[in-house]
C-alpha cells in the first residue's frame, strides 16, 4: 500500500515542492500534485524548477521528520494487522493473512483501511496482493485498489513497467533502453541471460514479485499470529472502562492460548484513539502464561499513563514469545512443596512490572577478572539454572563494592608491594593490624587494542583489617614508579 | 501445690504463645548449635517466621557491611530451603562476597527500589510469598506499623525477614521510633579477626555481635566467627557461624551484681 506522491491542497492551486541538497546541488525532493502537473519532478534542479515555474512555493525536506511520521502510521496500522513493515520513505506493508476475515473480507478491510486513512487526509494507494512485491508493483503502477486473486498477480503485473519491480533507477532505464517496456516481456525471456545481462537482483526482484522465492519484510514490531482485538461502536475513555475492555481482551487472547496449549511472556494491549493515535502498553511475565486475570491486574497500574483523548475506539492485544506450557496438576501439599507458578513467578511479575524489569535481577558470574565485570544480571527467573563455579570461594571478595572505588589519603606504606600500614577513608584514620596480599588484576588485554593497553590499568588488590576489626578491599593503581607515589583506592568492605 | 501453679503457667505461657503466632502451632526456629546463645533465644533458636532487625554502630549506619554479612550467614541456611529476596535502595550488595561467606546467590533474587517504603512494601510482598524462605531489606527504620504489617507478612507463609538498617548517604540521622515491631534486634560490628598460630593474614571474619532486645527472651552479647568463609567447604557446615566467645559476661556481669546489691 503506497501513499500519493505528495499532499493534495486541493483549495489552492499553488505548485509546492520540498528542497533537499544532493552532492552540493539544490534539487526537488517532492512534489505536490500541481508542480507534478507543471512538469516538475523529483530529483530536477531547483533553478530549473523555479525557471519553469517561478511562483513555485519551496519548503525544506526533512527525511528524519518524514521517518518519524511513517513510523507513527506504522504503530497506527496495528490495528488493521501486527505485522506491519515500513518501506521508506513513503509506503508501508501489511501482512494480512489471516487478519482480512475480522474485517468481514480482504475488499471490506481495504475499504475501511483507505476511508480512515482519508479521514486523516492522507491519500494513499492500496492494493492487496500475494506477494510484496506485486502489491508493491500494484500501487505504484497499477490501478489503485485492486486486489490480486490468489496466485493471480503475474497477468496483473504483466503489463506494468519494468520499474515497477523496485529495481534500481540504472537498471531499470537499461532494460527500457533495451525495448522490455512491460514484466511481461521480462517474464519470457529464459532465466539464465537475464540474469546474466542485467543482474542476479533484477531476477530476484521478478521472483520476489511472482513468489517464486521469499522476501523478507522487516516488520517494526514481530509479527506474532497471537492478537485480538475488540471494536466499539462508541468510544469509551473512563478510567473503568479501559480497565474492563483490558480485561476483556485479555481473556478472549488467552483463551485462545488455553485452547492450544501455549504461554506467552509478553502482552501488549494497544488503544487506538479515535484522532488515530495508539497508546500501547505492555507487561512481561518471567514465566510463559495465560491467565487472563493476573495479567490483566498487572495491566492495571500501567492504564494511568494511557490519556484516552477523545475516546478508544479499537482495542487490539498481541502476545509475545508465545511458547507451549503444559497444564500442571494441583498438588495436595501446596505449602510444602511449592511450585514456582504459584509464587514466586507472580511476585517476580509483580515487581519487575512495578520498579521495571532492570530493578529486579539474579546474579550471575561472567567471566573476567574485572571485579566490576564479573557479575552479571540475568533475570530473576530464568527456565534453565545457570551454574555458579565461577567465583572461587577461595578468594575473598568483598560483601559491597563500590560502583566507583573512593580514594583514601593519609596512605603510608612500604613500596614495592607492601599492604599499607594506615589510611585515612572518609576522614577517618584506620591502622592496619593485619593484611593480605597482593591479588594482582591485571586489565583484560585480549578485549582492547594492544595500543590502548598501558601498566597503568594493573590493580593489586590488599584485603587489610584495621585495628577495630573492620575488613576493607584496598587497592593501589599502576605499577610501582619510584618516582611517583602510588595512588590507592578503596574498591569494597568485608564487613 | 507449687507444682499446681508451675503447670499453670505453662499452659498459659503455650496459649499466649500460641496467640502471638497467628494461630499457627508449627513456630519453627534456627538453632546455632550452641546453648551458649540457643538459651537466650526463645525455642532454642533464631525464631522463624518473625523479623529481625540488624545495624552497626558508627560509619556501619552508612555502609552496613558487617550487618548485612552477619544477616546473610544467619539466613545461609534457610537460603536452602527456598528462595531468598533482597531488597536494596543502593545497588552495592556484590554476590561473590555472598558466594564467599557460604551464601548461595543463585537462591537470590535482587530487588533496588526507589525508596523508603517502596523497600517497605516490596519486603511485605515478597515475605508473603509462597517459596521464598528469606527477604532481606535495608532500610533506615521501621516505625510500628510498617513493623507490625512486615510481621503479619511473615505469619502468612512462615518466611522470616532480615531488615538491615541501613542510612542514605549524607543523610541525617532520623529519630529512632519508640518500639519495634521486631522479633529481636541485633547490633552487629566487625571483630578482630584471630589466625590460626603460624599463619599470615587474615583469619575467618569474627563479628562482635549484641542482642539487644528479644521477645521471650534474654539479651546477651557474643563473639563470633563465620568458621568456613573463603572456602570450598562452606556448604557442608551446619550452621555457618560459630559462638567463639561469650561476652556478655564480662559487660554484663557487674550490672547484674549493682541490681543484686540494691
Amino acid at each position: 500500500m503506497e501513499p500519493g506522491s505528495g499532499r493534495d491542497d486541493s483549495d489552492k492551486a499553488c505548485p509546492f515542492a520540498l528542497v533537499e541538497n544532493v552532492r552540493g546541488a539544490r534539487r526537488l525532493a517532492a512534489v505536490s500534485l500541481e508542480a507534478a502537473r507543471l512538469r516538475l519532478w523529483p530529483g530536477q534542479k531547483v533553478t530549473d524548477a523555479v525557471a519553469v515555474v517561478p511562483d513555485l512555493l519551496t519548503a525544506e525536506a526533512e527525511p528524519e521528520k518524514d521517518a518519524e511520521a511513517l513510523s507513527a502510521l506504522v504503530d497506527w496500522c496495528v490495528r488493521f494487522s501486527p505485522a506491519v513493515a515500513a518501506d521508506a520513505p513513503d509506503g508501508l506493508f501489511l501482512d494480512v493473512g489471516g487478519v482480512a476475515h475480522l474485517f468481514g473480507g480482504e475488499a471490506e478491510m481495504l475499504a475501511d483501511f483507505q476511508g480512515r486513512l482519508a479521514a486523516n487526509g492522507l491519500p494513499f494507494r492500496c492494493t492487496i496482493a500475494d506477494t510484496p512485491g506485486a502489491a508493491w508493483a500494484l500501487a505504484h503502477y497499477g490501478a489503485d485498489g485492486t486486489i490480486a486473486p490468489p496466485a493471480g498477480q503475474g497477468e496483473l503485473i504483466a503489463p506494468l513497467p519494468p520499474a515497477a519491480l523496485r529495481l534500481d533507477p540504472d537498471a531499470a532505464a537499461q532494460i527500457e533502453r533495451l525495448g522490455l517496456r512491460r514484466i511481461g516481456q521480462l517474464m519470457e525471456l529464459p532465466r539464465a541471460p537475464l540474469a546474466r545481462r542485467f543482474g542476479q537482483a533484477t531476477l530476484d526482484r521478478l521472483d520476489q514479485a511472482l513468489g517464486r522465492t521469499k522476501e523478507a519484510l522487516t516488520f517494526r514490531r514481530p509479527p506474532t499470529p497471537w492478537v485480538a482485538r475488540l471494536a466499539f461502536f462508541e468510544p469509551i475513555s473512563a478510567p473503568e472502562d479501559l480497565a474492563r475492555v483490558a480485561h476483556d481482551v485479555t481473556a478472549k487472547l488467552c483463551e485462545r492460548l488455553e485452547r492450544e496449549g501455549q504461554g506467552a511472556r509478553k502482552f501488549e494491549v494497544c488503544f487506538h484513539r479515535v484522532d488515530g493515535k495508539a497508546l500501547p502498553v505492555a507487561v512481561g511475565l518471567s514465566l510463559p502464561g495465560r491467565d487472563a486475570a493476573r495479567v490483566a491486574k498487572l495491566f492495571a497500574p500501567k492504564l494511568e499513563t494511557v490519556d484516552p483523548g477523545f475516546g478508544i475506539d479499537v482495542v487490539t492485544i498481541a502476545a509475545f514469545e508465545v511458547e507451549p506450557v503444559s497444564g500442571r496438576q494441583v498438588k495436595l501439599d501446596a505449602r510444602k512443596d511449592a511450585a514456582v507458578e504459584d509464587g514466586l513467578a507472580p511476585l517476580v511479575d509483580r515487581l519487575a512490572n512495578r520498579l521495571g524489569e532492570d530493578r529486579v535481577w539474579r546474579a550471575v558470574p561472567v567471566e573476567s577478572h574485572v571485579p566490576e565485570l564479573s557479575v552479571g544480571r540475568a533475570p530473576a527467573l530464568n527456565d534453565k539454572p545457570c551454574d555458579q563455579s565461577s567465583w572461587d570461594p577461595e578468594a575473598p571478595r568483598p560483601v559491597r563494592l563500590f560502583r566507583r572505588p573512593e580514594p583514601v589519603e593519609d596512605v603510608l606504606a612500604l613500596t614495592p608491594d607492601d599492604p599499607p600500614r594506615q589510611f585515612r577513608w572518609r576522614g577517618r584514620l584506620h591502622r592496619v593490624s593485619r593484611a593480605e596480599g597482593p591479588e594482582r588484576l591485571g586489565e583484560e588485554w585480549w578485549k582492547r587494542e594492544i595500543e590502548e593497553v598501558s601498566a597503568a590499568h594493573v590493580r593489586d588488590y590488599y584485603r587489610v583489617e584495621d585495628a577495630d576489626g573492620q575488613r576493607f578491599w584496598l587497592f593501589r593503581a599502576g605499577l610501582y614508579d619510584p618516582r611517583e607515589p602510588a595512588k590507592w583506592w578503596l574498591h569494597g568492605l568485608f564487613g | 501445690m507449687s507444682d499446681f501453679r508451675s503447670r499453670g503457667l505453662e499452659a498459659l505461657k503455650a496459649k499466649i504463645a500460641a496467640l502471638e503466632a497467628g494461630g499457627r502451632a508449627d513456630s519453627e526456629s534456627l538453632p546455632f548449635g550452641d546453648e551458649r546463645i540457643d538459651d537466650c533465644l526463645p525455642g532454642g533458636g533464631l525464631p522463624l517466621g518473625r523479623w529481625h532487625e540488624l545495624y552497626g554502630p558508627g560509619l556501619e549506619m552508612e555502609t552496613a557491611a558487617a550487618p548485612a554479612a552477619f544477616a546473610a550467614l544467619l539466613a545461609a541456611p534457610l537460603a536452602r530451603r527456598g528462595e531468598a529476596v533482597w531488597v536494596v535502595r543502593r545497588d552495592d550488595l556484590w554476590a561473590p562476597g555472598l558466594a564467599g561467606l557460604g551464601f548461595p546467590p543463585e537462591r537470590l533474587i535482587q530487588v533496588c527500589a526507589r525508596d523508603e517504603a517502596e523497600a517497605l512494601a516490596v519486603m511485605e510482598d515478597a515475605l508473603a510469598t509462597v517459596g521464598v524462605s528469606a527477604v532481606f531489606g535495608e532500610v533506615e527504620t521501621v516505625d510500628l506499623t510498617a513493623g507490625r504489617r512486615l510481621q503479619l507478612a511473615c505469619e502468612k507463609m512462615g518466611a522470616t525477614g532480615f531488615v538491615v538498617r541501613r542510612r542514605p548517604y549524607g543523610g541525617t540521622a532520623k529519630r529512632e521510633g519508640a518500639g519495634s515491631a521486631s522479633a529481636t534486634r541485633w547490633r552487629v560490628a566487625s571483630a578482630p579477626s584471630e589466625p590460626a598460630a603460624g599463619e599470615f593474614g587474615l583469619g575467618d571474619p569474627r563479628f562482635a555481635v549484641t542482642l539487644e532486645r528479644c521477645r521471650g527472651g534474654r539479651t546477651g552479647a557474643w563473639l563470633f566467627e563465620a568458621s568456613g568463609a573463603y572456602s570450598w567447604e562452606t556448604t557442608d557446615v551446619a550452621h555457618p557461624l560459630r559462638l567463639v566467645a561469650d561476652l556478655g559476661d564480662r559487660q554484663l556481669a557487674p550490672a547484674q551484681s549493682d541490681r543484686a546489691a540494691a
